[in-house]
């Protein structure tokens, strides 16, 4: 029986992983070779795994009897329109080093438990590439999504030219492109986006590299904190304590930086950097009037009119979804107002405001306006609170384990978002504080344990929405 | 909220998907080669065979056999064939009742087991007094990877109602032959043929030569004066039953057996080996013979090929065996019909040939590549061990250590990709409302049904606690109901409402004063299976009149308690469904949830807005975002949603590691995100943009003298 090439698909719902397969068909009969295939196509939905498999005769003649699903170590050329799914026909056993060349797009599209993370879920890419690097036989990697957005184009016709580029198939570029015209679908784009991927695949691009702009605040007027910080602070940290500096000069004002510098003091430098982090983050507290100062802040629009795809000229009208409640009232009132407030039965305002409007940027800007009432509101006087008792375990735990310290100071991550995620967020944190952390410094658990401890309960705080992990993790650590 | 009008179940209309190519294919004649799909090959093939009638219910992986005949209503009407887009497969078997009486071939499809399932009933009233024309049953074999049903054979039906059975090689030539013998086996044996597919063979792709299509002799283009004469025998009732009975096996069968070898349905690959054979299902052929020439034997082993799985010819079966040291039968699925029926048949000839089949191959599951080539080298050393596999054995364990190596690379397992709602879908805001409601009341028994809906079941959802068939969520809480101390909900779209639901479900309940909650996905369409008309669609094929609304036929029943929300607001669906848990109304409440399938709303719209766009008039387009800056990476967002737009991305914020949200470009602006985040009172990160394309001058104007304000607002504050 004659040997065909072998081609297996991997792709998702929506990438056009059946048309990228009609392409392939179309052009080989033109050709005169023989080729099958047949898919596992998912159901209508545009999400979920899809894969196609298809056999291509290496010359015109008899065909060989088309094996319905690849066998694994028998696979010649794999196609993935996603990095994932890529290091998912490698799990498979369809790619080996000895036969396969792997054409894939770098780009990752987070699954469902990826995404539903409390935190950050997603799989480790440097395993999957390393996985791809050691498990084919060749490689031909890059961001296809984004060469596909540049073209204009759907991914499938980049890969399409990236296969066409790799020369694996005996079939001449320009039978591909027929194919694509024959196809009458967005025949220009496609073209472009098969010239792209079969350019990439035969060196003939360099891939124009995005560029993340980094959004930061301008130092004007904080130089001497800076200044103060580098003659203070170990190099490593000083990158985080100096965003921090700007972050909070912008969030609040210089003296507020300045205490930021003076909480930092005294720390074990291998701490710095971390704490740092966080604790510029826990300063920058949400209140309303951080919103408002995002919400008005004078580059957003450029931002969302990229971000929105809106061309030269379109007018863009945006709406924000607000909510705020007795809670977030209550945090920017004087202490006896919001302990009245709070006291009062809970409840919501749906606010959709308008913010592209006068009247309805005067009114955020109105609240943004108000940061320097800030220190004299409620939740101001909380958040000081918790923090300067945050930064007492650090340092107390400091001179027992920097593991320790190092752990207490991770955990501000659980304190983060709006409230419930806030108010739940809080609780673990409590918790945690209560039922380790405490016992921890007081001496009743040894420190090296107690590290591992907070560990394992941050991790479980961030394992489930209802707090069951936890509840599960404290009740082993407390046996 | 989603801010595009409104458009009323009863004005939706087609969505287009079009075969344009498959129903030019259709029109092929003698000696031009037809291209494309194994299921489509089938629809070619009944009307080479002079079809007079077909019908069908939707379901992967058959459901193209319809509707690219849907699609083809021209060549149908110049041909005289008549086309039923059925409700369920119960009513599709019914139309197979043309058959007993006159000497029509008819053509019915659904997906198996479990559409197989639903026709039962009336395959056993068919299947008795038996057929005078040709009738075919084409089944989709939903089994093994990509499968979305309960793990059954059809081939059960065949035995036990003397249906005949055909699992055809998976090759074009093959697939079309034996379609077009299954009505002469059928007319010549007075017996309905089933005929299966698996998934993968529905979707094959290959060719044949064409032949002309054949108008049949009687149809709808020329009918008959008169009605068929009254017989008794052809009445499935007693006593004609008992004479069936023994005409199915004394008379049909025998007929069926000859008509088998005569016509050579079932194939013989030679093989210079023979002390030894292989007996395969017709439709697991292609996986056996590359199996072989994976261990460099192909072409060695005599090979029958069973295109035909019900009836077994004993002789053929007998002579195939003869004189062999061992006989290998490769049957996917449990129970083992084929190796105990070929056991009894040898046995009864006292042919001592060993036969091998479940012992080196497994009981349950898809027969693959791997799972055929370890049989096989099983097979060989307990039967043959002369034969010497050492080269191939070895590459084998290479690729599976290979395997083993890069799952160890990997480290674990790969986060999985289940199947979910499409981007802005109508039916996600119902579960988020259902999430939000349980945080309220607790976790509620929910009784989940077929249909998109089922994806709740997955995450980020994870709702639902049982699924016991197509529209029978509501009867399947009725044992439930009664037991919980909160009222149970079910979840029925409006496919399974008219499939099964309406009496099963609605009118049982209604019927046992049963105090349960159900919610109706009005989409407008089966959306599942490809977005097919159902009876509350506007319009079907033939007319733009909608044939029966869902409201209307709940009131009707005498439904009292009864709610039509749109999905989108899901405030309001919390509201609805907090009532409907806690009013004092004893009583069925019905709750229909109303919201086009985005998939076909989207197919409807995309060419109208191109054609706006191009005409330069005023298109407002509208999606959502994420404030990054706004944003703390807790994710509620998404496991209250699961939208696929909905996406995370590094945080740009160096002080943060958590990634954030972000609204990715296929937001189609269904407006859920900013709804869960009102609802559930999230965080104020979400904003609702609209781009006014091809603005007016005063759009402009307008936008031109508040950028101006807001500019000299912004620059003056310094934050």
């Amino acid at each position: 029986m004659p040997k065909p090439i072998t081609v297996l698909v991997g792709a998702l719902g929506g990438d056009g992983g059946g048309v990228l397969c009609d392409w392939i068909v179309a052009a080989a009969h033109a050709q005169g070779l023989g080729v099958q295939a047949t898919q596992i196509p998912g159901v209508a939905q545009r999400t979920g795994a899809t894969t196609y498999y298809l056999e291509v005769m290496r010359a015109a003649g008899p065909q060989s009897v088309l094996a319905l699903n690849p066998a694994i170590g028998e696979v010649d050329v794999a196609l993935a329109t996603e990095l994932l799914e890529a290091g998912r026909m490698i799990f498979n056993g369809f790619v080996t080093p000895e036969r396969t060349t792997l054409i894939a797009s770098t780009h990752r599209v987070l699954a469902i438990g990826e995404r539903t993370a409390m935190g950050d879920g997603s799989f480790d890419v440097g395993r999957l590439l390393r996985a791809v690097k050691e498990r084919s036989k060749s490689q031909m990697l890059f961001d296809m999504d984004q060469a596909a957005e540049e073209a204009g184009g759907v991914i499938n016709a980049v890969l399409l030219g990236a296969l066409a580029g790799s020369g694996r198939l005996p079939i001449p570029d320009a039978a591909f492109e027929a194919a694509i015209r024959e196809g009458g679908k967005s025949v220009d784009t496609n073209l472009a986006a098969f010239a792209f991927g079969r350019g990439h695949a035969r060196g003939e691009l360099e891939q124009a590299v995005r560029e993340h702009q980094k959004r930061q605040a301008a130092a004007i007027g904080v130089e001497d904190l800076i200044e103060r910080a580098r003659k203070s602070f170990p190099a490593r940290s000083l990158d985080i304590v100096e965003e921090g500096i700007r972050r909070l000069t912008a969030y609040q004002d210089r003296k507020y930086a300045a205490l930021y510098l003076d909480r930092l003091d005294g720390l074990n430098p291998e701490l710095i950097r971390d704490v740092a982090r966080h604790l510029a983050v826990r300063m920058s507290f949400e209140d309303v009037i951080r919103v408002a100062q995002a919400k008005t802040a004078p580059d957003r629009m450029a931002r969302i009119r990229a971000e929105v795809r809106a061309k030269p000229g379109e007018p863009v009208e945006i709406t924000e979804h607000f909510k705020p409640g007795n809670e977030e009232i209550a945090a920017v009132l004087p202490l006896w107002a919001a302990r009245w407030l709070l006291a009062r039965r809970p409840f919501h305002l749906s606010m959709h405001v308008r913010s592209t409007t006068v009247w309805g940027f005067a009114r955020l800007r109105f609240l943004a306006s108000l940061r320097w009432w800030r220190p004299r509101s409620f939740r101001y006087v909380e958040e000081q609170a918790e923090i300067e008792r945050w930064l007492q375990s650090i340092k107390s735990a400091q001179a027992l384990s920097p593991d320790l310290a190092r752990e207490i100071a991770e955990l501000a991550r659980l304190v983060k978002g709006y409230g419930d995620t806030y108010a739940r967020g809080l609780g673990n944190y409590r918790r945690i504080s209560a039922e380790v952390i405490a016992p921890a410094l007081a001496g009743k658990l040894a420190p090296s344990k107690a590290a591992d401890a907070v560990a394992n309960a941050r991790v479980a705080a961030l394992a489930d929405p209802d707090g069951d992990s936890l509840s599960r993790t404290l009740a082993a650590i407390a046996a | 909220m989603l801010d595009q009008p409104l458009i009323p179940v009863a004005q939706r209309t087609n969505p287009e998907r079009s075969f344009r190519e498959e129903v030019r294919a259709l029109r092929l004649g003698e000696g031009e080669v037809f291209r494309g799909e194994g299921i489509l090959a089938v629809a070619k093939a009944i009307l080479q065979a002079g079809v007079a009638y077909v019908g069908g219910y939707q379901g992967a992986p058959v459901s193209h056999l319809v509707d690219v005949l849907v699609e083809s209503q021209d060549l149908l009407d110049e041909l005289g064939v008549h086309l039923e887009t059925c409700t369920n497969e119960s009513s599709a078997a019914a139309l197979l009742a043309a058959s007993i009486n006159y000497p029509i071939r008819g053509c019915v499809t659904w997906k198996s087991i479990v559409g197989t399932n639903i026709a039962a009933d009336a395959l056993s009233n068919l299947a008795s007094p038996g057929v005078i024309g040709g009738a075919l049953i084409v089944i989709g074999e939903d089994y093994g990877e990509g499968a979305s049903v309960i793990q059954e054979r059809a081939h059960a039906y065949a035995l036990k109602s003397s249906l005949w059975l055909m699992d055809p090689r998976p090759s074009l030539p093959t697939i079309v032959r034996c379609t077009e013998k299954a009505f002469e086996l059928s007319e010549a044996t007075n017996t309905p043929v089933m005929m299966e597919l698996r998934i993968r063979a529905c979707h094959v792709t290959g060719e044949f030569v064409a032949k002309d299509n054949k108008p049949p002799a009687i149809s709808r283009n020329h009918r008959l004066a008169e009605p068929a004469e009254h017989n008794y025998d052809r009445i499935s009732h007693p006593p004609s039953t008992y004479a069936h009975e023994k005409i199915k096996v004394e008379v049909r069968q025998p007929a069926a057996e000859r008509f088998i070898v005569e016509e050579g349905l079932n194939e013989f690959l030679p093989g210079d080996r023979a002390d030894l054979g292989i007996i395969v299902q017709g439709g697991i052929t292609n996986v056996l013979v590359r199996g072989l020439d994976r261990l460099e034997i192909e072409g060695k082993v005599p090979t029958l090929v069973l295109n035909v799985t019900h009836p077994l010819v004993p002789g053929q079966i007998a002579d195939f065996c003869k004189g062999k040291r061992a006989v290998l039968i490769v049957e996917e699925g449990a129970p083992d019909y084929l190796e105990q029926a070929i056991h009894a048949i040898l046995r009864k000839r006292d042919i001592d040939t060993k036969i091998y089949g479940k012992d080196v191959l497994p009981m349950a599951g898809e027969y693959t590549a791997e799972v055929v080539t370890e049989g096989l080298l099983k097979f060989f050393a307990l039967s043959a061990n002369d034969i010497d596999l050492a080269k191939p054995r070895e590459r084998f364990e290479a690729a599976r250590a290979g395997r083993t190596e890069a799952q160890r690379l990997l480290g674990g397992s790969l986060p999985l990709r289940p199947p979910g709602f499409c981007v802005g879908c109508p039916e996600r805001p119902v579960f988020s409302a259902i999430k939000l409601l349980e945080r309220e009341v607790g976790k509620v028994h929910i009784s989940s049904d077929i249909g998109c809906h089922s994806f709740a079941t997955l995450a980020p959802f994870n709702l639902g606690n049982s699924i016991l068939g197509f529209g029978m969520s509501l009867a399947a809480a009725g044992a439930v109901a009664p037991v919980m101390q909160k009222r149970t909900i079910s979840v029925m779209g409006d496919g399974g409402f008219w499939h099964n639901g309406l009496l099963s479900g609605v009118a049982s309940s209604m019927f046992n004063r049963g105090d349960r909650v159900l919610v109706i996905m009005q989409n407008g369409y089966t959306s599942a299976t490809g977005a097919q008309f159902i009876p509350n669609t506007a319009g079907n094929r033939r007319d733009g009149e909608t044939t029966s609304d869902i409201a209307a036929t709940l009131k009707g029943m005498g439904v009292k308690w009864l709610r039509t929300i749109r999905t989108y607001n899901v405030a309001t669906m919390l509201n609805t469904l907090r009532e409907a848990m806690n009013t004092n109304d004893k009583g069925l409440k019905v709750i229909v949830a109303d919201g086009e399938c985005q998939l076909a709303r989207q197919r409807r719209i995309r060419p109208e807005i191109a054609g706006q766009l191009k005409r330069g008039e005023r298109v407002v387009r509208t999606r959502y975002g994420v404030d990054d800056e706004v944003c703390t990476g807790d994710h509620s967002c998404i496991r209250l949603s699961g939208c696929p737009s909905l996406v995370l991305k590094p945080s740009p914020d160096p002080l943060r590691s958590d990634p954030v949200a972000h609204v990715n470009n296929g937001c189609v602006g269904c407006g859920l995100c900013g709804e869960v985040v009102d609802a559930a009172v999230l965080c104020p990160s979400f904003y609702k943009a609209d781009i006014v394309q091809n603005a007016t001058w005063w759009d402009r104007l307008v936008w031109r003298m508040r950028s101006a304000v807001i500019g000299a607002m912004a620059g003056t504050a310094g934050a």
